[in-house]
């Protein structure tokens, strides 16, 4: 039995290599197509596709809430800011260390909110993305106030176009980023397949009869918020570099972007959490380009985005909860019963 | 001392206004158990058909009762077009676990907070605009001497204490304000006693767009009106219901008006920009030291 469990460990944790390689190179080849501009956009939402992994981490696997996750990763954005500019550390050594700084404060904040059933969370983490930019202004010689600290990735290392031929500045950022999000997809993937994610699941399904099974749930809830924290601040640490650490990078907006695209590709799934990045960073394109196809007055065409995102979050949660993944679940489940009866003749 | 005087009747005040943001939180809390993050939404949506109607030449008054209408219809609308179904479908195989069922609603209310605040900027543009009050914002004069209140203050206090003096009234003296703490107390029980446990749940969601459709309407004079006006009056709402007790009506507005005795006392004697950190320290106090809140009389689920 034991052997079995540690065989299926084995395969698991080689799909998930695959799955977070298969990832990083369909990136690439997709870069390989596009202009610079749509580099960039890859890039975004390379970066931001960490962030939705946590909410996807925290809302799926513990069933917490947070409306600011933009908030953490302003703190992991300002840490490897700080870190680079003051202390002249390098750029990815501040990037491991943002991971760190983003989690201790996740600590501070869970044991303050997460513990508590209710919510709690959600409220506190909402507050704290409101309160963002005002604390960069209170402390304006330290985080740069209103403007905030210039950053970014730098040129591309001299062996890289040497081994690749000129790259440009979009692309570059490209290859910084994708990385850490094979990596984040890799760690996300093997979690919930752990006795960590286990229990994680086992709190998010009834908290009663998980501390029925002796786990404790308070404190589990608190380390599933450190972790989704880690994960935010470095996607925030990289949001960062593509140029500003500032308020205006982090806004509240940001936060609630993420959850909607952890809501609509589906809370409980990775590919779920792929597809909605995909669609929110390429929603308000799309828009643009029919408003100005139509040539909608700038007043409207500036709320379309919102009001696109708003409804398709509406909608999500009326018609389908489970998100785009559960649709696709249910398309699979379907077809299977289809074939299994004409194949009983 | 004037300063003093300046901080204590300026947070009375907007202590009121909170109050009833709190209030409008906790309501909705205790019958549906949902936070509901889109009522200030709500309130700067009726606050603009107020706004509209003033612009077309209808009285202040007549405006201000078309919007706590209109905030009664909304919350209405909110409960039994949304979270109504969306809390009654069980049988969902992504709803069959607790914590689900309790995120479902917040990021339903977070949907409608999106589509109100577009529509508000599409149909009345996005550019800030002033709403009037009934009463001139300048200090009360006795003899020549100016005193620490303006006329417009009294104003807020009158009608907010108005609205709080109902609301008891409404709960403790009317059958169906008893049937309302009734269902929040134990919806089964409830139902066996032949009390509609949806309709009174529903006329809650009700309440609570009017009061803060009335918070929207006493604080815009002072901050101006736009799709985003009334974020940091959720935020402060929030705060102020999680420090008096998010089960208690009463603690709901005790929060509120300790809300506005911090706020109004930081930016009179620190500055105004250190509002929000004050807001974030005083969460996070309410959180380490008292999470079930001044009133709360349920100890909160520390599992």
């Amino acid at each position: 039995m034991s052997k079995s469990i540690s065989l299926k460990h084995k395969v698991i944790g080689r799909r998930s290599t695959l799955l977070a390689i298969l990832l990083f190179l369909f990136f690439i080849a997709l870069s390989k197509q596009f202009d610079p501009y749509n580099q960039a956009q890859l890039a975004n939402i390379a970066t931001l596709l960490i962030a939705v992994l946590s909410i996807t981490l925290l809302t799926g696997a513990s069933g917490q809430i947070s409306l600011g996750q933009g908030a953490i990763m302003a703190v992991g954005g300002y840490a490897s800011a700080l870190l680079v500019t003051r202390l002249g550390y390098s750029m990815w050594l501040s990037f491991i260390l943002a991971i760190f700084v983003s989690a201790l404060f996740g600590l501070f904040l869970g044991l303050a909110a997460a513990r508590l059933s209710g919510p709690y969370l959600a409220g506190t983490t909402l507050v704290m993305a409101l309160a963002i930019p005002s604390i960069a202004v209170r402390f304006e010689p330290f985080f740069g106030g209103d403007v905030g600290i210039n950053v970014d990735y730098g040129n591309p290392p001299r062996w890289l176009t040497s081994f690749v031929g000129k790259i440009s500045i979009e692309e570059w950022s490209l290859y910084v980023v994708l990385p850490f999000t094979a990596l984040a997809l890799f760690a996300v993937l093997n979690l919930s397949n752990t006795r960590a994610g286990r229990t994680w699941r086992a709190v998010r399904d009834n908290e009663v009869s998980a501390a029925l099974a002796g786990i404790n749930i308070g404190r589990t809830k608190v380390i599933v918020f450190v972790c989704a924290s880690g994960l935010a601040g470095l996607a925030g640490a990289l949001y960062g570099f593509r140029g500003l650490v500032g308020p205006s990078v982090y806004p509240t907006d940001l936060s609630l972007t993420l959850l909607t695209a952890a809501v609509i590709g589906g809370l409980r799934s990775i590919g779920g959490a792929i597809f909605g990045t995909f669609t929110v960073v390429f929603l308000p394109d799309l828009i643009e380009r029919i408003t100005s196809t139509f040539e909608v007055p700038g007043a409207i065409a500036n709320y379309l985005p919102g009001l696109a995102i708003g409804t398709l979050l509406l909608l999500t949660v009326i018609l389908n909860p489970s998100g785009a993944a559960g649709l696709n679940e249910r398309i699979h489940h379907r077809i299977k019963k289809t074939i299994s009866k004409s194949g009983g003749h | 001392m004037t300063s003093f005087l300046t901080a204590f009747f300026s947070g009375t005040a907007q202590g009121a206004i909170y109050a009833l943001v709190s209030l409008g939180l906790v309501l909705v809390w205790r019958g549906a158990g949902v936070v509901n993050f889109a009522q200030m939404g709500q309130a700067m949506f009726t606050t603009y058909i107020a706004s509209q109607l003033i612009q077309h030449d209808y009285s202040y008054w007549s405006a201000f009762v078309v919007a706590l209408f209109s905030g009664a219809v909304l919350g209405a609308l909110v409960d039994l077009g949304l979270m109504r179904p969306l809390t009654s479908r069980k049988n969902l195989k992504s709803l069959n676990s607790e914590s689900m069922r309790t995120a479902i609603p917040v990021i339903a209310s977070l949907g409608i907070l999106g589509i109100l605040k577009s529509l508000a900027g599409i149909f009345w543009a996005g550019e800030e605009r002033g709403f009037p009050s009934p009463i001139e914002p300048t200090a009360i004069k006795i003899g020549s001497t100016n005193l620490a209140i303006t006329g417009f203050d009294l104003f807020v206090i009158g009608v907010v204490f108005l609205a709080l003096g109902l609301t008891t009234i409404f709960f403790t003296r009317t059958g169906v304000g008893l049937a309302m703490r009734a269902s929040a107390l134990n919806p089964e029980v409830t139902r066996l006693s032949g009390i509609k446990v949806g309709s009174v749940r529903t006329l809650g969601w009700a309440i609570s767009g009017t009061v803060s459709s009335l918070a929207g309407l006493l604080v815009t004079p002072r901050t101006n009106l736009s799709p985003n006006t009334l974020d940091l009056l959720l935020i402060i709402g929030f705060t102020a219901a999680v420090v008096g007790g998010l089960t208690s009506l009463a603690g709901s507005v005790l929060g509120g008006f300790i809300l506005g005795y911090v706020i109004s006392f930081v930016s009179v004697y620190s500055a105004p920009e250190n509002v929000f950190i004050a807001i974030l320290i005083f969460l996070l106090l309410a959180l380490f030291l008292r999470p079930q809140g001044i009133l709360g009389s349920k100890e909160v689920r520390r599992v």
